[in-house]
């Protein structure tokens, strides 16, 4: 077994409203991401990918908060550490995060080179401007920007130039591990396929050294990570490979996914097309049972009655359901 | 560039446009006022003069004087062709006394009174927007309901309750005029002393208005851009509270630069209720000295001064802010 790059424990993290109604949008998750791995993580909207994309960094504020748990990276274990030595020793430099809305993620009134110094000298105030203006165009020039980015302003770059320019400038401190969310889900599909390749290049090149990759289009990870994690109501509902995942899902909600979607990946055209009726659970006051009983075909009465613990089958794989592997794979066959 | 000098060319065609309709409209709108100025001044002149054909006499020498006697076209031109020559006539009240004059010697109390009011209101207003966004609890429940209500306030009713509290009932600053009424204009202690004592209410009542309208809209702005997904963004790089709320003001304050030369361009329209109030010898209290007298050519003149300045203040603002907003040139661009 390789390195770990990133190690959760049963790491939660809840929204404080502003009425004092708590909404834990990440309950007891634990993950690792190796040395040279992807990680996808997929689920409906309002499942809490997001919350769980800024909670792994292990810097607050609110009207999140962070309830308990553990994050380990690269061995160095962040929670509990001072919250301006977190800013300082790993985001951007250990653990880099592209936000959902890219878009609107750069100062409007920001140069890209301004916002570049304003990032490498928060962490090494030390730094030269001309270093980093060389060291702007030398990372720009691999990832196939062109330079004269660097002068504008975020409004004057197009959707898809905003999106990649995002993440070279996520990644020009090197850290280990980038968090996207969502990259590709406001694009057009060349501009998808370009970031998307762009993602894969820099672990390609060593960039970075792991990678977590959020979608709420579960088909859209295959081909593109080597493992994935569906999420349901701020829970993980199954782990596997993106292979098992995509060809053998074990939970009703993974299979849902599966076939909710167009795809165009190739292996994966004759998939049949149905959405999942209904809608994802208030997390305000999720239920009891398995969260997902209210909308699941194979629903039994015990489901709703008693929680429903994450099962390991064993190599990294587990999923959270009532029923047994081979009972759903069979149920599956029947249609 | 080249957008941006289509762009230029675009609000310079308006801004003319613009330009000649007010100046017809500065011209024809005193002038639709009823009643007939030169009978006023007649019957003041001929107090005690007895025979009608000497009345009519002089009736209509102050008419072919002011020109009132020729077809409104005719005037209009005479009117365009002296205002380019720097003439505003003759002022029908104060006659033979020019325009010009007038304007000239009350300007400067308008200017000197409105611009520090407007820029002290304006910082002041803007700082305690951004804290009162930034800050939020206890100062922010403070600030705003305080803005709010002052902001809220007719203008002339902040004036009238400053002149209610610390004129007439504590009497620490005079009730009205730029200075005592028993001093001569000239560069003596007494006289600087005086102008700054009947400076401070007017002065005040102008920062006030301009304070609880600025905070709010400030707080708005910052309230809105601290939760910009730039700003989580920029957290989660590692920048430093510091510099992001310093990107946070920067852009809540573009929008309100624009506040700040429109009121400097409405300046002497602004100046109107407190000069009033105060008997304040600006170019409002000129105004409404002209509008009660139907004096045409005072103003005329200070409505086209006004509508200049409100003009070129417009103007300036949409040049300026093209080029400090990125957003804006971008918007342009398209
Ligand atoms: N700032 C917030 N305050 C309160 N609740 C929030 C906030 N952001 C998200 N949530 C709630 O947390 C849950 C998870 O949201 P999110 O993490 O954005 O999901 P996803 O990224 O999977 O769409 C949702 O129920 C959402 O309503
Ligand atoms: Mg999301």
């Amino acid at each position: 077994m390789s390195k770990v790059i990133l190690e959760v424990n049963d790491l939660t993290t809840k929204y404080i409203t502003r009425f004092h109604e708590d909404v834990y949008a990440v309950d007891h998750v634990s993950l690792k991401v190796e040395e040279g791995k992807s990680l996808g993580i997929a689920g409906e909207s309002g499942c809490g990918k997001s919350t769980l994309a800024l909670s792994l960094m292990g810097y607050y504020f609110p009207p999140l908060h962070f309830t308990s748990g553990e994050i380990i990276i690269d061995g160095q274990r962040i929670t509990g550490m001072d919250p301006d030595t977190v800013r300082r020793t790993i985001l951007g430099t250990e653990i880099a995060y592209i936000p959902q809305a890219a878009m609107n993620a750069l100062n409007p009134t920001r140069k890209i080179i301004n916002f570049i110094e304003d990032v490498i000298l928060a962490h090494d105030p030390k730094v030269s401007r001309k270093d980093i203006y060389d060291l702007a165009r030398e990372r720009f020039e691999i990832l196939g920007l062109p330079e004269d980015v660097l002068q504008k302003y975020p409004v004057e770059l197009s959707g898809g130039m905003k999106q990649r320019t995002v993440i070279a400038v996520s990644v020009i401190l090197a850290p280990k591990i980038l968090i996207a969310d969502e990259p590709s889900s406001a694009l057009d599909v060349t501009s998808q396929k370009m970031v998307i390749k762009m993602l894969l290049d820099l672990m390609e090149k060593g960039m970075i050294k792991s990678m977590i990759f959020i979608t709420h289009e579960l088909p859209l990870l295959y081909n593109v990570t080597d493992d994935i994690m569906v999420m349901y109501a701020g829970q993980i509902v199954e782990k596997a490979t993106a292979q098992e995942a995509v060809f053998d899902p074990l939970h009703p909600y993974s299979k849902g996914l599966m076939g909710s979607i167009i795809v165009p990946e190739k292996g994966l055209r004759n998939l049949k097309l149905s959405a999942i009726p209904g809608v994802p659970p208030n997390l305000k006051k999720p239920p009891t049972g398995c969260r997902f009983a209210e909308r699941c075909k194979y629903v039994i009465p015990e489901c709703k009655t008693h929680p429903i613990d994450l099962r390991e089958t064993g190599e990294g794989r587990a999923y959270r359901c009532i029923f047994s592997e081979e009972y759903l794979r069979k149920v599956y066959q029947i249609g | 560039m080249k957008g941006y000098k289509k762009y230029f060319l675009n609000k310079l065609l308006w801004f003319v446009i613009t330009l000649v309709a007010a100046v017809i409209l500065n011209f024809i709108l005193p002038r639709l006022m009823p009643g007939d100025p030169v009978a006023g001044i007649v019957a003041r002149l001929a107090q005690g003069m007895s025979s009608s054909t000497g009345m009519k006499a002089v009736y209509e020498k102050y008419a072919e004087l002011f020109g009132i006697n020729k077809p409104l076209l005719t005037q209009f031109f005479l009117y365009v062709k002296n205002i380019f020559q720097g003439n505003f006539g003759s002022s029908f009240t104060q006659y033979p006394r020019p325009v010009l004059d007038i304007i000239k010697s009350s300007i400067w109390w308008t200017v000197c009174l409105q611009f520090p009011a407007i820029i002290v209101g304006w910082i002041i207003g803007n700082t305690l927007g951004a804290i009162a966004a930034y800050v939020k609890k206890g100062f922010d429940k403070v600030i705003l309901p305080i803005s709010i209500l002052i902001g809220n306030l007719p203008a002339f009713g902040v004036a009238v309750i400053l002149l209610v509290i610390f004129a007439v009932d504590l009497k620490w600053f005079p009730t009205s005029g730029g200075y005592g009424f028993d001093l001569i204009p000239t560069m003596s202690w007494q006289f600087v002393w005086s102008v700054i004592v009947h400076y401070q209410l007017p002065f005040w009542s102008i920062v006030l208005v301009a304070i609880g309208g600025q905070a709010i809209g400030m707080r708005s702005m910052s309230i809105y851009e601290l939760n910009a997904d730039y700003v989580k963004y920029a957290r989660f790089m590692g920048i430093k509270d510091r510099k992001i709320v310093g990107y946070v003001f920067r852009n809540a304050m573009l929008p309100q630069v624009t506040g700040l030369a429109l009121s400097i361009g409405t300046m002497v329209g602004g100046a109107l209720v407190a000069e009033i109030i105060f008997s304040y010898p600006g170019l409002g209290y000129m105004l409404l000295q002209g509008i009660l007298g139907q004096d045409y050519p005072l103003i005329s003149a200070v409505t086209l001064i006004i509508t200049l300045m409100v003009l070129i203040a417009n103007f300036a603002i949409e040049l300026i802010y093209g080029l400090i907003d990125p957003r804006i040139k971008a918007a342009q661009a398209e």
